[in-house]
């Protein structure tokens, strides 16, 4: 059952110029369609100015995207306002990067978790205190201890898991998650996605997963989509897109990343030589990775490349996509002994 | 060591703010040669940023540091600020990692590159011109005439760092030390900076202290590695034998918990229970006692000391893990 | 287990320039003392005159005029008309005190409620209210309290009417852009997600968190509508004689200057020490607030 389905969704605001006058057009989100079942964790991994936090909220109606669809438990929500577009969204929920600034300070934790029940009329006091004792536990939180605090008072990785007791408990079917534990040191950042693994078995819940971060992405999603610059670039399962990535730019991204075995060489060679970047402000005509691209053609700057399945379940946006298997450097595709997925630190 | 660069010994680092006494730098100690390059891993509040903002003086009135750090033989723990000026720029330079915030917005690119050339030797207009016309193709911009007059904003943040690179670099220091400096860049980004470095060392001889939260930065460019918890190193050998044979139980948590691309989807991992501890009352034990699961009764009541327990390799546990143990 | 972090790296961020006395009586001190102060001033006009046995500030005696200070039964003397200065300052200071503490809750109360509304709906009716605000932000504040107050005629409701004039559009701006800044936090994202109603929103989402703000720049403000109304007062325009305000005192005084120095500076001296109260008042309460 398709949960989300969004289709050729676009966004952009103008940024003032020197002067104050209008400077440019920033073509945030450029034609983005995508579908996410019930169920699955689809994670969206892009650079800085790719436009994948923007897309999110435009998922939300925060803002509302310039143009395009947005379909979620069938209802369409771009159009929709005010009571309608509140109920229509009432199993959508999102948690953001800074934990401290998705809370309001001078809220208590309890006011903080309690308040979209207060929202959409759920139960009364009594039933709602009940409740909000229930999500802070589940989260890992002691509601006795942490329920009467403030954000201040609490580190990070306990805000976060505010944040998400938040979400979760409207019982939400999809929670967006843009960038949800990069602010956080690395011990806690496990122990934040593990709790979203939990919550996730446990509630039956789908996840959009937004993050920076291709090894996070690929290790918490089923599906992932690359973004570059306002565009899709491929979209598959997670463990196709690592191990045989089409996309230029899913090569760059998988050769980039410094892996963490000193005894291979670090990323290097055609990641290097790729340039600079270019401006949202001003995207390249054609595909818009075609200045950073070794395999670019003169096509390439004429015809901008579609999202096209190449394979079952795998769609590159590119004229000439990398041939199936391009281990790219660096990556350590084979040789590693995968660690055992389940051991544990915890105190016996 | 003769070729021996820095020498820290002992370094520590207290603040006294409002009334709280804050314990963020307890001990370090470590050796950089010239042209070496030394990973400083940690989380926040492990001391990694605040070790080395002493080294450059750059620690606010609230600072207590004692110990003692030479470069070159000179000391510069309790360096008087003029004299420290001297060195900055000189002898140790620092890059940051938001280079937005540490350019002035105001100032053209090359006002500010020969800006730092002149701070510190007496140079002719146009030679310094000429001198940042150079530093600006050494960090491989683009276009360096053109890229001279620009304001910074006009640049990407690679870009930007790059040009920090080349105002730290614009007295030929011997010593450069980068602060999160790729923290804020994407990861192709990232990959160009590291690679820009790497070849500054080779041509220039720069040693580089590189701070970081990344262990994968720290295994794919770094000579040696020191990891630093609660202000206190607590391994410390060149990286090939500490990914080969990690010791610290602190050390395994962290490459455990990063994310890896083999990993299979929805893997739960393993996971470190706890919070960091609290810079003002840190435990008279191990202070990640509380965390470890290998934690014994000793850790609890007294520290371990930080010792080369190997050949090359320093750790400070009393129970550190074995070789091919899997935790 | 409950143990917070406190990153070292965070203390290099730390404000080293706000005042940060070691020890918390040190700091309840710099609230403490001004408050105090303003207590003691507020105290004398308001309540001393109904306790002790002080002259009626106005009908004085001209056979007891310019009476130097501790004259019997004056204690600080008399003024040409014969009317006892420390009464005249005590009510003087009430009329001041009145008027500066209207003015601000006018401005707060509608001037910052306006603010926020208007940076809370945006689109047209932001800019209609911001463009009427700004005639009057663009008129020179001073002319348009006079032509205010001018063509009111001088009485005590007619200089709060007019002060107001000044006092609303700045509270205004200020509650506009704080509530704009605050729009940007992932928190309010996170109010509507949460199906918050408007209302609530603006009373407990952006009122606590602008509130602060705005209560210092009332705490500041009470000393220049003061010093505003006093200058008002000296041209004529504000409190009418024979009622006494600190600055109609002062403008009195200024006549004879020379002669009795000390009709210009008693009620110099009153209006300088309040609104250094308040100054301080209001920095200490902006210093404790903006660390938490």
């Amino acid at each position: 059952m398709t949960l989300l389905e969004v289709r050729n969704l676009v966004h952009e605001f103008t940024v003032r110029g020197a002067g104050g006058l209008k400077g440019g057009v920033v073509h945030a989100v450029s034609d983005v369609s995508f579908e996410l079942a019930a169920g699955e964790t689809l994670g969206i991994v892009g650079e800085t100015g790719s436009g994948k936090s923007t897309l999110a909220r435009c998922v939300l109606q925060a803002p509302r995207p310039k143009s395009g669809s947005v379909r979620f438990q069938g209802t369409e929500l771009v159009g929709l306002r005010g009571r309608r577009l509140k109920q229509a969204r009432r199993q959508l929920q999102m948690v953001f990067q800074d934990p401290y600034a998705s809370l309001n300070p001078r809220w208590r934790i309890d006011d903080l978790v309690e308040e979209p029940l207060v929202g959409y009329g759920v139960g009364n006091a009594g039933s709602r205190r009940r409740r909000v004792r229930e999500l802070l536990d589940l989260v890992g939180l002691d509601p006795a201890v942490y329920g009467r605090r403030r954000p201040y008072e609490l580190s990070g990785g306990q805000c976060q898991r505010v944040a998400i007791a938040r979400a979760i408990a409207l019982d939400p079917a999809l929670v967006v998650c843009d960038e949800p534990v990069s602010s956080l040191d690395v011990l806690i950042q496990a122990q934040v996605l593990n709790l979203f693994e939990q919550l996730r078995t446990e509630l039956g819940l789908s996840y959009l997963f937004i993050s920076h971060d291709l090894a996070l992405v690929k290790q918490v999603s089923d599906r992932v989509a690359v973004m570059h610059l306002g565009q899709l670039c491929e979209v598959g399962p997670a463990e196709a897109l690592y191990r045989s990535p089409r996309h230029p730019y899913t090569v760059d991204l998988l050769a980039s990343i410094p892996s963490l075995d000193p005894t291979r060489p670090p990323a290097g060679g055609r990641a290097v030589a790729s340039g600079e970047p270019p401006s949202p402000l001003n995207p390249p005509s054609g595909c818009r990775f075609r200045t950073r691209c070794p395999r670019a053609q003169d096509q390439c700057a004429v015809e901008r490349p579609l999202l096209r399945e190449i394979e079952p379940g795998h769609q590159v946006a590119c004229h000439f996509p990398e041939p199936v298997n391009a281990a790219p450097d660096g990556a350590a595709v084979d040789g590693t002994q995968p660690r055992p997925a389940t051991v544990h630190y915890a105190r016996p | 060591m003769s070729d021996t660069l820095l020498q820290v010994e002992d370094l520590r680092v207290r603040f006294d703010q409002r009334g709280r006494r804050v314990y963020a730098v307890n001990g370090l100690s470590y050796r950089l040669r010239a042209g070496q390059m030394l990973a400083i891993v940690g989380e926040s509040g492990s001391g990694k940023t605040v070790s080395s903002r002493a080294l450059m003086g750059l620690l606010p009135p609230s600072a207590t540091v004692t110990g003692s750090a030479r470069i070159d033989g000179v000391e510069l723990v309790g360096m008087p600020e003029p004299e420290m000026r001297r060195h900055r720029g000189a002898d140790i330079a620092m890059i940051f990692q938001d280079p937005t915030r540490s350019l002035n917005p105001t100032m053209r690119i090359g006002a500010q590159i020969t800006e730092a050339i002149r701070a510190h030797a007496r140079v002719e207009k146009d030679a310094a011109r000429a001198r940042a016309m150079e530093l600006l193709s050494l960090v491989r911009i683009s276009d360096p005439q053109r890229r001279f007059y620009e304001y910074p904003h006009q640049l990407s943040g690679g870009m930007r760092q790059r040009v920090m690179i080349a105002i730290a670099l614009a007295s030929d220091p011997k010593l450069l030390i980068a602060d999160e400096a790729t923290t804020a860049l994407d990861v192709t980004t990232q990959a160009q900076i590291m690679d820009l470095l790497g070849e500054l060392r080779s041509r220039l001889g720069t040693a580089i202290i590189l701070i970081s939260h990344d262990l994968g930065l720290a295994a794919s460019y770094a000579d040696d590695v020191i990891v630093m918890y609660a202000g206190r190193a607590v391994e410390y050998a060149p990286t090939r034998t500490l990914f080969a044979k990690m010791r610290m139980p602190y050390t395994r948590a962290l490459l455990d918990a990063i994310p890896r691309l083999e990993r299979q989807s929805h893997a739960r991992l393993p996971i470190t229970p706890g919070q960091p501890p609290d810079l003002t009352a840190l435990p008279p034990g191990c202070a990640f006692e509380p965390r470890c699961a290998r934690a014994t009764p000793q850790c609890r009541t007294s520290r371990p000391p930080f010792a080369q327990h190997e050949v090359g390799h320093w750790w400070a546990c009393w129970n550190p893990c074995k070789d091919g143990e899997p935790v | 287990m409950a143990v917070t972090e406190v990153p070292a790296s965070s203390v290099l961020a730390v404000d080293e320039t706000a005042p940060a006395p070691a020890r918390k009586w040190l700091r309840s001190l710099a609230i403490g003392l001004p408050a105090g102060l303003l207590v003691l001033i507020f105290g004398a006009c308001f309540v001393l005159p109904l306790v002790a046995p002080i002259p009626k500030p106005t009908g004085g005696d001209v056979l007891s005029s310019s009476l130097p200070p501790f004259s019997p039964g004056h204690l600080l003397g008399t003024d040409p008309n014969g009317n006892d200065i420390f009464s005249r300052i005590l009510y003087g200071g009430r009329s001041s005190l009145i008027v500066a503490i209207s003015v601000n809750l006018l401005g707060l109360a509608l001037g910052g409620s306006l603010g926020a509304l208007s940076a809370h709906f945006g689109g047209a009716v932001d800019t209609i209210i911001m463009r009427v605000l700004d005639v009057f932000i663009a008129f020179p504040s001073l002319v348009l309290t006079l032509a205010v107050a001018q063509s009111l005629g001088p009485s005590q409701r007619n200089t709060i009417f007019a002060l107001a004039f000044f006092s609303i559009p700045a509270f205004a701006r200020i509650s506009r852009a704080a509530t704009l800044r605050l729009r940007e936090q992932p928190f309010m994202v996170a109010a509507k997600l949460s199906g918050t109603s408007t209302w609530r929103i603006l009373v407990r989402h952006i009122a606590p968190n602008i509130g602060p703000q705005l209560m210092t720049f009332a705490m500041l403000g009470m000393g220049i509508i003061m010093i505003i109304e006093g200058a008002l007062s000296f041209l004529g325009l504000g409190i009418p004689p024979p009622a006494p305000s600190w600055g109609n005192m002062i403008a009195q005084g200024q006549l004879s200057l020379s002669a009795t120095p000390l009709l210009v500076v008693w009620p110099s001296l009153a209006l300088f020490l309040t609104v250094i109260g308040f100054n301080q008042l209001g920095e200490a309460l902006r210093a404790r607030w903006s660390g938490r």
